[in-house]
């Protein structure tokens, strides 16, 4: 795939996520029960939730990075990301969320991938490290009671939910910086 | 038998391609050549009871017999080795079992449709030629993989040329194949490599209605999509005919080519009864149709 191809597949696959979390979150918030599925629900940060990948930046700092900075960044925070979800994933009591949930984390390590596929055809190296997501989660004490335990769940879709929506910012800018590769070739036949 | 097992046969039941060559020896054990007064020279070679040709035998030593086939499409099972012992009373030594067939074929026309069944559900089918019978027990697997991922083989259940992946993602290209395989080889098919966004046949519209406007030459068509835009943007067809007549019109595809859930079909007759029906697709024209939705009537008003 050439870069542009390659960027506008992440485009759409970091669209693709964030419209199945919209619903995939509802229903596992629901699962989860009151407060956290109440809407103005809106708890402080723990010193627990740190581990997750925080999606909160400075916004200027964020856009003043090279593309390079900024595609490792979105490729280990969902790398670190996946290794939660996947806990998530194993488990979830209802069939139905069992199922959706897999097929977001498959979709969601795609996009890892596919993140590394654009750094490749960008000519970056991809982030030191295993090809591809870690195993396990990094270490981290389990939530010492349910409550806590929910309390993560909550707090690592949230994050989730804000990393897509600026992801899809990050690649559809960074579609319009890379022309196809039709046009790459006619202006390097000009000379440019 | 009457003889005590006095020897064996190498190879012990080969698989054998059709219309190559074989050979297969019997080779008696030294401790019935002393006692049952038996050489290798009394060996006679059947192939289910039908003796085969002496021309085919050759003594390698006392003890051991080989037998050649030229072409193997005459073998069958089982093949065994009998010796005309003292008293010219037949005796079995030992038999095997030959299986004649042909390694696979490389399997063709590799070929894959997502049927969209549900909201969230998209099953991944593949089809292929799976070449010549083999007469053999042939397994066939369809493989798939992420360039850094991969993913269990899909095995096909009592058939051997389709396979379905019950979930397939997204927005991810992926590498397909099927390899083929039995006692006598192995072969693989060419690779396709695509998103399977591409080769979506999603689910037709639902929930049409038609309702009649102010203008007597007009009927507006509402529908509901069954695949989200986050997975496709859908273009359309609309095609619709007088109720009662057989042939069908279609309101010209450019007009229809852009995500909507409406359309106010014109140039009517007034006061008709028309049936409609509407079909959609990837707005960029990669993938398949959807199949037809169910047809719904309507009545144009009084001019």
């Amino acid at each position: 795939l050439g870069a542009s191809q390659s960027i506008q597949q992440t485009y759409d696959l970091t669209r693709y996520l964030e419209h199945q979390l919209r619903t995939l979150a509802g229903t596992y918030l629901n699962y989860l029960g009151p407060p956290f599925n109440e809407p103005d629900f809106n708890p402080p940060r723990l010193a627990r939730a740190e581990r997750v990948p925080s999606a909160t930046v400075d916004l200027d700092l964020w856009r003043g990075l090279t593309d390079n900075a900024r595609l490792t960044a979105n490729y280990r925070a969902y790398s670190r990301l996946l290794c939660y979800l996947r806990v998530l994933d194993g488990q979830v009591g209802t069939a139905e969320l069992r199922h959706r949930l897999a097929h977001f984390c498959a979709s969601l390590q795609g996009l890892v991938l596919s993140i590394g596929g654009v750094m490749s055809s960008l000519g970056y190296p991809l982030p030191a490290g295993p090809a591809g997501p870690p195993a396990g989660p990094p270490e981290a004490p389990p939530a010492p009671n349910d409550f806590l335990k929910k309390m993560d769940d909550f707090w690592l879709l949230k994050e989730l939910q804000t990393w897509l929506w600026r992801s899809a910012k990050d690649f559809n800018r960074l579609k319009k910086k890379v022309p196809p590769a039709v046009v790459t070739l006619r202006l390097e036949a000009r000379g440019f | 038998g009457l003889v005590q097992s006095c020897g064996h046969i190498i190879p012990e039941s080969p698989v054998l391609a059709l219309g190559s060559n074989f050979t297969a020896l019997c080779i008696l054990n030294e401790s019935c050549l002393d006692f049952g007064n038996i050489y290798a020279s009394q060996i006679i070679w059947k192939i289910k009871n039908k003796v085969v040709p002496k021309e085919q035998y050759r003594e390698i030593n006392r003890t051991v017999s080989s037998v050649t086939f030229n072409d193997t499409s005459s073998l069958a099972t089982p093949l065994t080795c009998n010796i005309l012992a003292d008293g010219q009373i037949e005796q079995n030594i030992y038999g095997i079992t030959v299986t004649v067939g042909l390694p696979p074929e490389t399997p063709k026309n590799l070929s894959c449709i997502v049927h969209q069944i549900s909201k969230l559900t998209y099953p991944m089918t593949c089809t292929w030629n799976p070449g010549r019978h083999t007469f053999l027990d042939t397994q066939f697997r369809l493989k798939y993989r992420w360039p850094r991922e991969n993913f269990p083989d899909c095995i096909p259940k009592d058939v051997n040329n389709s396979c379905t992946i019950p979930d397939v993602q997204f927005f991810v290209n992926l590498e397909i194949w099927v390899e083929a395989a039995n006692a006598l080889g192995k072969a693989e098919s060419d690779h396709l490599v695509l998103d399977p966004i591409d080769i979506v046949k999603p689910l037709s519209p639902h929930n049409v209605t038609v309702s009649s406007g102010i203008l007597p030459t007009v009927l507006k068509l509402s529908w509901e999509n069954r695949i989200s835009s986050a997975v496709m943007k859908l273009k359309f067809n609309i095609r619709y005919r007088i109720d009662g007549d057989t042939n069908w019109m279609e309101v010209p595809s450019e007009d229809t080519a852009s995500p909507r859930t409406s359309f106010s079909v014109q140039g009517l007759q007034p006061f008709t009864e028309y049936v409609f029906s509407i079909r959609c697709m990837k707005e960029d024209g990669v993938g398949y149709w959807s199949d037809w939705s169910e047809e719904k009537t309507g009545i144009t008003t009084e001019d």
